[in-house]
């Protein structure tokens, strides 16, 4: 079985995110794995492992750092990495998904994993314009993924917690909500092993298209006001509530 | 004495009693030598010596049971004793005519004082020996000491279960009763001229008695015979202890406390290639396969286990040397070799005992023959984390975040520092310019809103007190001490390259720190990746600056009544007792020191990774234990003097401590009793220090 998880390396926000113009300040963020695609990689992994066959990780390189996401996905499992040589950090996800799409085209996959979405633009597009591209069905927001023969059980969960089964026949395109079990942890000394002896193969971007859309401005939210602490004995605390109160005419 | 009948049947039995002692030896050897190489230990015959000078002064036992250590001596003495008493015996049996009673007065020329002295202490430790072994006995099977047992919920060998130590004491207990018996009988019958005053015990048994040939050879043939039976029996015993004790204590842990052994021997060995970690009892070190026949069970460890303590956690350390020789007893005098290779975690201990260690060393620090469980427990987690053994998920998020960003707290890297842009004045970057301390802040003081005002406060001390200090801002990673404990060795190697790269940057004369975690690995561990520096706790730093008039003293705390804890990694670790108590001392507080204190300070429950942790084990926590114990030792001032209105404080000098005890007092409900603050925070009262109220009181947007 010749499994895919396309993955995404978008800007963290586990610091202040930079804005510069009227986009991320690419030079000054770091980039991360969509958390979404660490699901996806999982539950990719869980397949494999049940079922036997080759699990092949596929990304675009934005900022020419996919490498250490290539070899992490190895050390948890992955057998295969492959990455599209982009190096454009502002790639949006029309763009993505096609050069994504011309490079999982040659790999006859059976099932392709993408995570349901990567924070960076919340559209969710790479995986139905996979499948758009490579004329597999698509479901997505997908919470587990069992694969038998060449069909395979997909579990869904809906708002307020209703589930849904789907039996979907291969090949097909996988939306990744959360894997079955949650991911695995790799130990550095393995995902270094990994990134010594492991191969990347480099794929030119090909194809263009775009999504039409062009951001026009964005800024941090504007702070608005903040909390005053007003200090003292109670007596005093009061008196100045009740003095603000009157000075906003609400009292 | 003996005839030659006697003579030809006990020497036969004294050939096979040595043959089967020295084949259980030998079995005990061979299965020592079949752990992994240790860290090299340096003078050996020096290290024994010195091991053989604490047995004789029973030195280690006395750490904790006072009472009972003492007994313990008794015993000991009284067996070493009759090491030489059963020698005598044996000549008394073999050579005819040579009988030491009464001074020896049949024997020609026989030195009548050195016999009588000889006579005397025999006889007298005899009554030692039974006194103390009657105690034992009656501790474990009548009283039914609880310090025995081990609770439901901890991993036991089904043999030890099913009481395998109880008979065991018993057997050895009965044969001392026996033997001591039997031979202050022989000598009670050897007494045909009536009492002899320098065998008390004998000559009131003869006064009972009598004299009688028959009997002499009859108890003779009891106290000795045993013996040919006990020794061998010993070798396959827990009473290994006899022997395996002083060699374990002459080959202890000579490094740091605080260094941890490496994953993989440093030793390389010919065509052997070590996998990290122990996942087999033989994948550990021969010192630590060592320690399970030195053990006696005396379960010492498991009195001060932070975790063994909490109910609902199963580990036990002593449960853990006992699995590990019933586990090497059963495959090497048994025939259960095949579960030498299960997983210690089913056949020493549960994964769940695994993960709730706190590696606070007093487990170690508390043992009297030098054994290291707590390194066994690190060893197995770290071959748990390279097998894939699914990890809770708290720390799962702490070693990934430490991985990507350098802190286990999921921030972004620029941010660590920010604290200090918020600071009245410029605190100095020292990867950009040179200073004199290098001040390493750690994750919990640079990033967790508890403690930030104690870090701030620290930096306005350091400040006032004109020390020439910086920080690494976004290049300073965590120091990897917890990492490492947990048992992710590769990332702790990540972490110490990328802090090595930093202070490759960075131009300092020492490093202080706040946190004591980063203090114990910067100080004990980072020397071995090449990091020789001088390492220094805050406290020491903030004394010196105290001592050198630096920083004055304006106002004498003495409205505050405090006691102090001593955290793992400073105090019992790296001996770091006095500075924090001087520093009390100077402020003119009132100070009252908890039961539990100094080395035998117990620990807050967050070491060794246990702050990660998701899922905490149900009961009272180690911390509440604690606070309780401190607001007890309040109380016993305050009954002394009703009257008493001081603020009492619970003073920390560890950020961890800070959250954790902060928390024990909401959850235990004593809010208003008893209040957690930093020692810095105290020197900052007492020396003068305002925190800026406007730079406060407005929080920037986050």
């Amino acid at each position: 079985m010749n499994i895919v998880v396309a993955i995404k390396h978008i800007p963290s926000i586990a610091d202040d995110l930079p804005v510069s113009g009227n986009t991320v300040d690419f030079d000054s963020v770091d980039f991360v794995l969509n958390e979404f695609d660490e699901q996806s990689i999982e539950q990719a992994v869980l397949v494999k492992e049940a079922v036997g066959g080759t699990v092949t990780v596929v990304g675009v390189d934005m900022i020419g750092e996919l490498d250490a996401v290539l070899h992490l996905a190895l050390a948890k499992g992955a057998d295969k990495a492959v990455k599209i040589t982009g190096d454009d950090p502002a790639a949006d996800s029309h763009t993505q998904a096609k050069w994504l799409s011309e490079a999982i085209k040659g790999m006859s996959a059976d099932i392709i994993f993408a995570g349901v979405q990567a924070s960076n633009d919340l559209d969710g597009q790479i995986g139905p314009m996979l499948a758009a591209y490579l004329d597999m069905p698509y479901i997505g927001g997908v919470s587990s993924v069992e694969v038998a023969g060449d069909s395979a059980t997909v579990n869904k969960e809906f708002a307020g917690g209703v589930g849904a089964k789907y039996e979907v026949s291969l090949p097909m395109v996988v939306g990744v909500q959360a894997s079955v079990k949650p991911p695995r942890y790799a130990p550095v000394s393995k995902v270094r092993q990994v990134a010594q002896t492991a191969t990347i193969e480099k794929v030119a971007p090909s194809g263009e298209v775009s999504s039409g859309l062009t951001m026009k401005k964005m800024a941090p939210p504007v702070v608005t006001g903040h909390a005053e602490m007003i200090e003292g004995s109670s007596k005093e605390v009061a008196a100045k509530i009740v003095e603000l109160l009157k000075s906003k005419g609400l009292a | 004495m003996l005839t030659l009948v006697e003579k030809i049947i006990f020497i036969l039995l004294a050939i096979t009693a040595a043959g089967f002692t020295f084949h259980g030896f030998k079995v005990i050897i061979d299965s020592i030598r079949k752990g992994r190489p240790a860290p090299e230990l340096k003078d050996v015959p020096g290290s024994l010596v010195k091991a053989a000078i604490a047995v004789l002064f029973q030195q280690t036992i006395f750490k904790a049971r006072k009472v009972l250590s003492a007994i313990h001596m008794g015993l000991f003495f009284g067996l070493i004793t009759y090491a030489v008493v059963n020698l005598v015996d044996v000549l008394e049996g073999l050579v005819p005519g040579f009988e030491l009673v009464y001074g020896g007065k049949h024997l020609p020329n026989a030195p009548t004082g050195l016999i009588n002295a000889f006579n005397l202490i025999a006889d007298v430790m005899s009554g030692f020996l039974l006194i103390a072994i009657i105690v034992f006995l009656v501790r474990r099977f009548i009283l039914k000491d609880k310090a025995l047992e081990y609770r439901d919920n901890v991993l036991l060998n089904p043999k030890v279960k099913a009481g395998g130590q109880a008979r065991d004491s018993l057997t050895v207990g009965v044969f001392v009763i026996m033997h001591v018996g039997a031979r202050l009988m022989s000598q009670a019958y050897r007494l045909d001229a009536g009492a002899d005053p320098f065998m008390p015990i004998a000559s009131f048994l003869n006064s009972m008695f009598g004299a009688s040939e028959v009997g002499v050879h009859v108890a003779w043939w009891i106290s000795l015979g045993w013996v040919m039976f006990i020794i061998p029996y010993l070798s396959r015993s827990k009473h290994t202890h006899f022997f395996m004790s002083p060699i374990n204590l002459g080959l202890a842990k000579q490094n740091p406390r605080g260094q941890l052994d490496p994953a993989i021997p440093l030793k390389v060995i010919e065509g052997q290639k070590f996998d990290p970690g122990a996942k087999q009892i033989y994948d550990l070190a021969w010192t630590r396969v060592m320690d399970a026949y030195a053990c006696v069970q005396c379960n010492r460890c498991q009195d001060v286990c932070p975790m063994n303590f909490a109910e609902g956690a199963p580990l036990s350390p002593s449960a853990l040397e006992v699995n590990k020789r019933y586990l090497l007893k059963e495959a090497t005098f048994g025939s259960h070799a095949d579960r030498l290779l299960l997983p210690l975690t089913e056949t020493v201990i549960s994964p769940e005992a695994v993960w709730s260690c706190t590696t606070c060393y007093a487990c170690v620090r508390v043992c009297p023959v030098g054994n290291e469980p707590m390194a066994d427990i690190v060893d197995i987690r770290r071959r748990m984390l390279i097998d894939g053994y699914e990890i809770d998920s708290g720390v799962q998020n702490a070693l990934q975040s430490l991985a990507t960003n350098g802190n286990w707290m999921s921030k972004g890297k620029r941010l660590r520092g920010r604290w200090a842009k918020e600071m009245e004045f410029p605190v100095k970057n020292a990867t950009e310019e040179p200073v004199e301390y290098l001040w390493f802040v750690g994750d919990t003081a640079s990033f967790d809103e508890r403690v930030i005002p104690n870090t701030k406060m620290v930096a306005r001390l350091f400040n006032q007190g004109g020390l020439d200090f910086g920080i690494m801002y976004q290049n300073e990673s965590n120091s990897g001490n917890d990492v490492r404990r947990v048992g992710e060795e590769g990332l702790f190697e990540q972490l110490v390259e990328q802090n090595m790269a930093a202070f490759g940057k960075a131009q300092f004369k020492q490093i202080v720190t706040t946190d004591p975690h980063s203090f114990n690995t910067l100080k004990n561990e980072y020397p071995q990746f090449g990091g020789k520096f001088e390492v220094k706790h805050y406290t020491v730093t903030l004394l010196k600056l105290i001592e050198e008039g630096k920083l004055t003293i304006k106002n004498k705390l003495s409205n505050y009544k405090v006691t102090f804890h001593d955290p793992c990694y400073l105090g019992r670790y790296n001996g770091g007792f006095t500075a924090p108590r001087k520093l009390l001392e100077l402020l003119g507080v009132e100070f009252v020191e908890m039961p539990r204190n100094c080395e035998n300070s117990f620990c807050c429950g967050a070491g060794g990774g246990q702050i990660w942790m998701g899922k905490v084990a149900p009961g009272e926590r180690p911390a509440e234990n604690r606070i309780k114990e401190a607001l007890t030792t309040f109380e016993v001032g305050r009954i002394a003097n009703p009257t008493y209105q001081k603020t009492q404080l619970f003073i920390v000098t560890c950020p961890k401590d800070m959250i954790m005890y902060s928390d024990a007092v909401k959850t235990t409900g004593n809010e208003g009793k008893i209040e957690v603050r930093d020692i810095i925070q105290l020197v900052a009262e007492a020396v003068g220090v305002e925190e800026p109220k406007v730079a406060e009181a407005v929080p920037s947007p986050a």
